[in-house]
Parts: structure tokens; C-alpha cells; sequence
């Protein structure tokens, strides 16, 4: 019982940061809590924010206002080396004049430990990460798995309480991602450390994090597990950021035993409302439909409907992807799972349609 | 972020010492020289009132005002040769000469005389021109010549050639730097829309280069214009420039008319540099 | 960085031009070395009437009126002081740089001021403006800060460009290790851009040693070896001025010689044993 009663500090705690840069904003308000040994993703396109977001929980950058507490303890004035982190870099950013051994070492020797320490403890942690034949090579000679290795490497070898990894899989071969993702999961999970994790692969982000952040235009669009992401994006970014999603903008209409009916171009839907407010008769808003959730060839019965022509049908083995056009130049995706034989044509007018439950409604847009 | 902190007070304490040092020993020494070269009256002291009579005084006099036209004549003379011959040394260089073997080679070949003295370097043309110097010896017994030619010391010819021995490094080098970091993709690209080799090199690679022979240029034309040891040495004491006449005016102690001839000359090198400015410095250079 | 050439010819044209340039650059200190042996009686140019080390036997003896070796050494201890302090200035003010202070676009106008100011007139108005603060030109002092003023820009704009191709993820990777920037700086930054430091003094070392104009005018009594030598040529152009040349050129290329190989056994370390 004690235990519960135990309050637990956030590993990381960012209070409303921002960072500009002359006109331009890189961070704007951005709040985030992350709790002791959690995975974080930061998703979003190219300057979303996400790196000047990482890079401030680094220091490396300083943000023009809010405050960062790691550990409970406020660290926003203090310079990187005074932080509990440590940082992998796309590149890697090893030192090239230093050898393995070496470089893996240096942040014992910057904590002053005893050269027979660090000489152990460099020793464990090269065999942990099964390099300890590379120990006296250069970075020179090194392919990118062994690079990549060496870097989390040097990292860990600190034990710190963040790790802040900006897309470190981006600088390996294909075929490696995959393997090192795995990896990479397992060792957050093995030894504890919050993993604070950039990316504008969604793939990589879902399946790593437990707290998938997506990011645009400085902003946070939405934070949650990916699961309730997936399942329930808030806005019409995410939506549309995320793959298999149709979105679909319109206006307001009337609010019926919690059914909002949606007037867009296409037609008029209808949409739960779930726990949104009702919106005012007239506002824009957008509510999206996963592409695996259509029904084809919808008749009557299917209470949103819309008359499409199919444009391209892709084959990707695990699922079909259909491209139809619709009116008012509406692009539609409609995937079929479960390999099934093709039942759409390119060049076919169809009627797809939806139950209303699987259109999510998004939330209103800021004025 | 890096080891210095963007606007910190460190970096203008780092700053400080070299700025101080070139303060102390080149904007100061130039203001006095200006001012120097503005001194009227009869003494030759701070107490002289201020006035322009001395360039009047000098650039009134045609022998001088067409001094500064041969010397400039020269400049131009100079940073064209050179210009042509360092852009063909560094496309061959760089873009012609595949084997990296024989390119080291050559570039060495090319890159080490200018750590050695440049005067050293221009005493060694006065053997090298000389009547029966080794240009002639081999020109004679090429069967080119039949007797040896008198003009190649001493002379405006004399000068031209060394100074062209000693500056086309300097065209060059700049160029070799912006033809090397031309990639090859750009160059294929252009072939595969159906440009040949001439139009390639006119429309494309000339263009990304031009940076790189303005620069050379630049560092030519001041090399020439301040040139005055070349001149004396492979001309003898039968010619003179712009610097000849400072060291004249100095040696006469005339120090009124060699501040007002420095001055001068100090003009022209920074509007040559200003010129060159406004054609680079738009173009990011990365340097 | 093989280029696929189209024309053969062009390339034969280039390559005969390039290589005529290459003769005709390295012919006359040729034509000085051999000369440099010259008999006894051998004038300043051919014949050579006999070989003999008489010119460098010469040089080496001293004589009242042209003795050679002090000045050398003066410009040898003057060009290793300017380098040196060539190089600590450059690498604070290129380091400056990287801080963007404010004003540092015309900091950056103010350190190439040295290279379009034509010597003659720094040296003229350095000798005037020490004259009348009443302080006596004299080759280690006078001399030497105009010498740093000249090598100055040169160095300064190397080590720009190094700093420039200097990844900064490298020191930001160190800070996040827990080094301070002093740390950083001295174990990260500065082992990887020594190249361009050792560049830098070899540029202060070499364009201190044969400066000429500036020197004219500060040096004082005691002259550097390019003075000696356009004294001496211009009393008499003498075979002994080709053995200075020879033993200066050979000095240079045993210099190069000895930092080009420091350079390929660093690249070698660098690229690390093979496995």
C-alpha cells in the first residue's frame, strides 16, 4: 500500500516551451509529461518542431520560455553536460580521432571516474552490445550497424535517465531498420531509461512508442497511445498524416441523439459525436473514415454513401489499395484486406459507402 | 550549439586580440598615411594644414597620370594571361586527369614553388632570360632562333613572363576549389539533355565556377598592382610601376608624394576588391 | 571524381599546356640550382666554367660585407614567432566567428584588411606612427607585428574554412557526453582541425620568411635575409645569391617533404589498422 501512496517524478517534464528563431517559431507551446521509463515518439513532418523540441531537452538549444524538469528537477538554465541524458545523433556523430574503446569511454571520463573503471566498464558495455572486436578500430572502418552500436554505445554507457535519439535509423540500410527498431525496443524495455524518440516515420513511431506525440507547424496536433491515435486522431492533420485515413471537411449541421449530420461537398453523413461539444449549424470541421472500413458496392442500408470512379487499384500483397475519384475532385483510398480476389476495376463507377459509428469526428478547428 | 556560445561575451574576447593587432598595425598606419598624404604647405610636419593640393599636384602631371594607366594596363594584362592559363591548368587538373597518381604528382609540382621565396623565385629569371641564359640556350639549339634574344631581360616581357610564372597559382587555385565541387551528375544531366560538350562546359560549368576565377582575379590583381620587386629585379631599373615610384618618391625623401602615390595605389587595389564584391559576395561561397 | 571525357583532344591540348606551364614555372630556379655550382670564375650566367661548391663555401664563410647567416637566422626566429602567433590569433578570431558576435561582418572586413592594403604603404605608416611614439624599429619587434599583420588574413580565412567544414555535431555530441566546452574544445575540436592549425603556421612561417616590402620600413639596422639579398643584388648579382636561393628552395622542400609525410601518416592512423 505504501508503494502506491509513493509519487513517482516524471522522467521529463516540458511546461510550455517556446523557441523562435528571428520571425520564425520552431516551438510553440508545446507541454509534454513523460512518465519513468516510457517511449516516446515524436512524429511529424520536416520542420514540424520535433528536433528543436528534442534539442532543447538536449540544452542544445535554449527555449526563449517554459521550463524543463527531468527528474522532477528543473533544469532549463543548465547546460548540456550538467543534464541527466545522453544523445544519439542521426549520423552518429562519432569522433573520428578517437578510437572505439576510447570514444565509448569518454563520458566515464568526463564523470571523472578511475581509469580501471572505466577500462571495466567500457569492457561490459562493448560486450553487451557484441562490439568488442571493434574496440581499437576508428570510425573510419566502420559499416553503419557497427557505427550505429557504437554511438548507443558511448550513450548508455552513462546510465542516463534520458535517452534522446534523433532518427537514428535513418542513416541505415533498409533492410537493417527493422532489425536495429527491435533491438532498440528491447534495450528500453531491458533497462528501464525513458526513450525520447524523433521521427516522420509513422511506421517506427507506432510500433515503438508507448506515447506517440504527433507534431506540426511547431504545435502538438496530438498525444497519445497509438492505439487511441490510430484509432481516434483529434485533427485533420493527424488524420491525413497518418496512412489509410479519408478525410473529408464539411460544415455543421444538425445534432441528433448523438449523431451530428455533416454537410460537405460529396453529401451530407452523418458522424457520431462522441464527447466532442455540438458545434455551432454553419462551422467548418472535418471528420475522417479509415480506408479499410469502406464498403463496397454500399446499397441503401449503408447510411453514408458516395458515387466514386476508380482511378488506379495497387497490389501490396497484405492488402489492396483503390484510388477513386469522386466529386468535386474528393480523392478517396479504399483498402481490402484479407487477399481477396479483385472485385474493383480501374475505371469503374462504384458506390462506396461506411457505418455511421467508423466516421470519427475531429476536434473544431481554433478560430 | 558548439563550444562557443552564439553572442556571448567569449567570442568577443576572442575576437578582441586579432582585431586589436590589425588596428594597431594596418588602420592605423593607413589613416596616417592619409593624412600624411594631405599635408600642404611647405614642412613636412603634423602641424601642416590639411589639403588636397598634393593630388592635384600629382595627377595633374601626365607622365604620372599615364603611370597609373601602364600599371593598371599591366594588372589587366597580367590577370587575363593568367586567368586563361590557371583555368586550363585546373580543368585538366581536376576534371581531365583521371589517374589520382599523376594528378598528385602534378599538383605538387604545380603548388610547391609557391612555398618557396618569391624572391628567390624572380632572381632565378634573371639567368633564365638572360642573353645566354637557358631559355635562349634551348630555344638556339631547338633551332628555333639563330641568335639570342636581348628582350626577354630587362624589359616589359621580362617582367610579364615572371610575373606570370609567379601569379597563375593564384588564378588557379580558386578555380580548382569551385571546379571540384562541381558533381559529376551535373555534367551527365547536361549530356543527357542533349547539350554537347561545348555547351555544357559554356552554359554550366563556367558559370558555377565563375566565383572561383573572380577571386583569382582579385588576389592577382592586388599581387600585381603591389608588385614592385619583380620589377626590379627581372626589369632591371628600366621600367616602373605604381610601386616603383612609391619606393623612388621614398628613397628621394619625398614623403608627401610617397603617401600621396601609396594612398593611390591602395585606392585602386580595394576598388578592384569592391568590384570583385558585388559580382561574389552575392554567391554564397562557404568560406 | 572520374569525369567521362568526350574529346580526346581537349584533353591532350590541356595536358601539353599544363605540363609547358609546369617546365616553364620550375626552369628558372632550376637554371639557379645549377648555376649555384659554378666555378670560380663562373659569371651570373652561362657558361659555368667549371663545377665547384666555391659560391657555397663562400656563403658559408662570413665577410664583412656580405654575410648571409645573420640574417638568416633573424628571418628564421622572426617567421617561427609569426607563425606561431599567427596561428593563436587565427584560430580565436575564427572561433569568434563561429559565435557571431555582433559586428563580426565587419570584424571579418577588418582582418583582410591586411591583404589589400599594399605593403608598402602598412610598412610606411607603421615605421611613421612608431617613429612618433618615439619607438625604435627594430626586427623583433616593429617587424614582427606587421609580419603577424600580413600572414594574419591568410590565416584567418584557413581556419574559417576549416571551422567551416567542421561537423558541430561532433562537439554538441561531447556535451550531451558531459564535457564542458573547454573540454570539448580541447579534446573533440581541436585534435580534429590540427591539419588546418599546422596549415596555418606553415602559411605564417613561410609568408613571414619572405616578406620583403613591409620589412623595408620597420626592420631598423638589423636586416631579414630578403633585405640582404636585394642589397646584395643590388651592389652586384653575384653566383652567391644562386646558392642562397638553393639552400632557402632546399629548406622549403625538406619542410614539405616533412609535413606531407606528418599528413599521410596521420591519414593512415586515422583510417586505423585493418582489422
Amino acid at each position: 500500500m505504501a508503494e502506491a501512496l509513493v509519487l513517482k517524478q516524471l522522467d521529463l517534464e516540458l511546461r510550455n516551451i517556446r523557441k523562435r528563431y528571428g520571425s520564425f517559431i520552431a516551438v510553440d507551446d508545446v507541454s509534454l509529461k513523460v512518465q519513468p521509463g516510457q517511449f516516446v515518439c515524436l512524429l511529424g513532418p520536416s520542420g514540424c518542431g520535433k528536433t528543436t523540441t528534442l534539442r532543447c531537452v538536449a540544452g542544445l538549444e535554449e527555449p526563449d520560455q517554459g521550463g524543463i524538469l527531468i527528474g522532477g528537477r528543473e533544469v532549463t538554465g543548465d547546460p548540456p553536460w550538467k543534464r541527466d541524458i545522453a544523445m544519439m545523433f542521426q549520423d552518429f556523430a562519432l569522433f573520428p580521432h578517437m578510437s572505439v574503446a576510447r570514444q565509448v569511454g569518454f563520458g566515464l571520463e568526463m564523470l571523472k571516474k578511475p581509469k580501471a573503471e572505466i577500462a571495466q566498464r567500457v569492457a561490459e558495455v562493448l560486450a553487451s552490445f557484441e562490439i568488442t572486436q571493434l574496440a581499437e578500430r576508428r570510425p573510419g572502418q566502420l559499416s553503419g550497424g557497427q557505427k550505429q552500436r557504437v554511438a548507443l554505445a558511448r550513450a548508455m554507457i552513462t546510465e542516463p535517465r534520458i535517452l534522446l535519439l534523433d532518427e537514428p535509423i535513418g542513416a541505415l540500410d533498409y533492410s537493417l531498420r527493422e532489425t536495429v527498431m527491435l533491438e532498440l525496443k528491447a534495450l528500453q524495455r531491458r533497462t528501464g531509461i525513458s526513450f525520447i524518440w524523433v521521427t516522420h516515420d509513422q511506421n517506427e513511431a507506432f510500433s515503438l512508442g508507448d506515447l506517440v506525440v504527433v507534431m506540426n507547424h511547431a504545435r502538438i496536433e496530438q498525444q497519445g497511445s497509438p492505439e487511441e491515435v490510430l484509432g481516434r486522431p483529434r485533427t485533420a492533420f493527424v488524420a491525413g498524416f497518418i496512412q489509410g485515413n479519408n478525410v473529408f471537411h464539411g460544415t455543421a449541421g444538425r445534432a441528433q441523439d448523438g449523431m451530428l449530420q455533416v454537410e460537405t461537398p460529396l453529401g451530407a453523413f452523418t458522424v457520431p459525436l462522441l464527447d466532442l461539444a455540438t458545434p455551432a449549424p454553419g462551422s467548418p470541421l472535418s471528420f475522417s473514415v479509415r480506408a479499410e472500413r469502406l464498403i463496397e458496392r454500399a446499397d441503401e442500408s449503408v447510411p453514408n454513401r458516395i458515387a466514386l470512379r476508380c482511378v488506379t487499384v495497387e497490389y501490396f500483397g497484405a492488402f489492396r489499395r483503390h484510388v477513386l475519384d469522386g466529386a468535386g475532385g474528393v480523392v478517396v483510398k479504399y483498402d481490402q484486406f484479407g487477399a481477396l480476389p479483385q472485385s474493383i476495376r480501374e475505371g469503374e463507377q462504384i458506390t462506396l459507402g461506411w457505418a455511421a459509428e467508423n466516421g470519427v469526428l475531429h476536434r473544431a478547428p481554433p478560430a | 550549439m558548439s563550444t562557443i556560445r552564439a553572442g556571448s561575451p567569449a567570442a568577443f574576447w576572442l575576437a578582441l586580440p586579432a582585431g586589436l593587432w590589425m588596428v594597431v598595425a594596418v588602420v592605423l598606419p593607413v589613416l596616417l598615411i592619409v593624412w600624411v598624404s594631405l599635408w600642404g604647405g611647405q614642412s613636412v610636419s603634423p602641424d601642416s594644414p590639411i589639403t588636397f593640393d598634393n593630388y592635384a599636384h600629382f595627377l595633374a602631371n601626365e607622365n604620372y597620370r599615364w603611370l597609373i594607366l601602364d600599371t593598371l594596363g599591366q594588372a589587366a594584362m597580367i590577370m587575363a594571361i593568367t586567368g586563361v592559363l590557371g583555368y586550363c591548368i585546373a580543368y585538366f587538373l581536376t576534371v581531365k586527369l583521371t589517374s589520382p597518381g599523376w594528378r598528385t604528382a602534378l599538383f605538387l609540382a604545380f603548388v610547391i614553388p609557391f612555398w618557396t621565396s618569391t624572391l628567390i623565385r624572380a632572381i632565378a629569371f634573371v639567368p633564365f632570360l638572360g642573353v645566354n641564359g637557358l631559355l635562349n640556350q634551348l630555344l638556339i639549339s631547338l633551332g628555333l632562333i639563330e641568335r639570342p634574344i636581348q628582350a626577354f631581360l630587362y624589359s616589359r616581357l621580362g617582367i610579364s613572363m615572371a610575373q606570370v610564372s609567379l601569379y597563375t597559382l593564384l588564378a588557379s587555385g580558386p578555380v580548382v576549389y569551385m571546379l571540384s565541387s562541381i558533381p559529376p551528375a551535373l555534367r551527365e544531366a547536361a549530356m543527357t539533355l542533349k547539350a554537347p560538350p561545348i555547351i555544357v562546359f559554356w552554359r554550366i560549368i563556367l558559370p558555377l565556377t565563375l566565383p572561383g576565377i573572380v577571386i583569382g582575379q582579385v588576389l592577382v590583381f592586388l599581387n600585381v598592382l603591389a608588385d614592385f620587386i619583380t620589377v626590379t629585379t627581372v626589369g632591371g631599373n628600366k621600367l616602373a610601376f605604381l610601386g616603383n615610384l612609391i619606393l623612388l618618391f621614398y628613397e628621394g625623401s619625398q614623403i608627401r608624394s610617397t603617401a600621396v602615390v601609396s594612398v593611390l595605389l591602395m585606392i585602386l587595389m580595394l576598388a578592384g576588391v569592391a568590384v570583385a564584391l558585388r559580382v561574389v559576395d552575392i554567391r554564397k561561397l562557404g568560406s | 571524381m572520374h569525369w567521362k571525357t568526350r574529346s580526346r583532344l581537349t584533353g591532350w591540348l590541356l595536358g601539353i599546356l599544363t605540363v609547358g606551364f609546369l617546365l616553364f614555372q620550375w626552369a628558372p630556379m632550376f637554371t639557379m640550382f645549377t648555376l649555384s655550382f659554378a666555378g670560380e670564375n663562373g659569371g651570373t650566367t652561362f657558361p659555368m666554367n667549371g663545377v665547384s661548391l666555391h659560391w657555397y663555401q663562400k656563403l658559408w664563410e662570413a665577410d664583412l660585407f656580405d654575410d648571409f647567416k645573420p640574417p638568416m637566422l633573424r628571418s628564421f626566429l622572426l617567421a617561427l614567432g609569426c607563425s606561431a602567433t599567427t596561428v593563436v590569433l587565427s584560430v580565436c578570431a575564427a572561433q569568434a566567428m563561429r559565435g557571431r558576435f555582433r559586428g563580426n561582418g565587419l570584424y571579418f572586413y577588418l582582418l583582410l584588411l591586411g591583404l589589400m592594403a599594399p605593403g608598402i604603404l602598412v610598412g610606411f605608416g607603421f615605421a611613421i606612427l612608431t617613429r612618433l611614439l618615439g619607438i625604435e624599429g627594430t626586427w623583433n619587434t616593429t617587424a614582427y607585428v606587421v609580419h603577424v599583420s600580413w600572414a594574419l588574413p591568410f590565416g584567418f580565412l584557413t581556419m574559417l574554412a576549416v571551422f567551416n567544414r567542421f561537423d558541430p555535431k561532433l562537439e554538441e555530441a561531447a556535451l550531451t557526453l558531459g564535457a564542458d566546452r573547454v573540454t570539448a574544445f580541447r579534446r573533440i575540436t581541436w585534435p580534429i582541425i590540427l591539419p588546418g592549425v599546422i596549415g596555418t603556421a606553415l602559411f605564417g612561417f613561410s609568408l613571414s620568411y619572405d616578406e620583403y616590402a613591409r620589412t623595408l620600413f620597420t626592420v631598423g639596422s638589423d636586416g631579414t635575409l630578403p633585405l640582404a639579398v636585394m642589397a646584395q643584388l643590388d651592389r652586384q648579382l653575384t653566383p652567391e645569391l644562386y646558392a642562397i636561393g638553393s639552400v632557402t628552395t632546399a629548406m622549403s622542400l625538406v619542410v614539405i617533404a616533412l609535413c606531407s609525410i606528418g599528413f599521410w601518416l596521420r591519414a593512415r592512423a586515422l583510417r586505423g589498422r585493418p582489422a
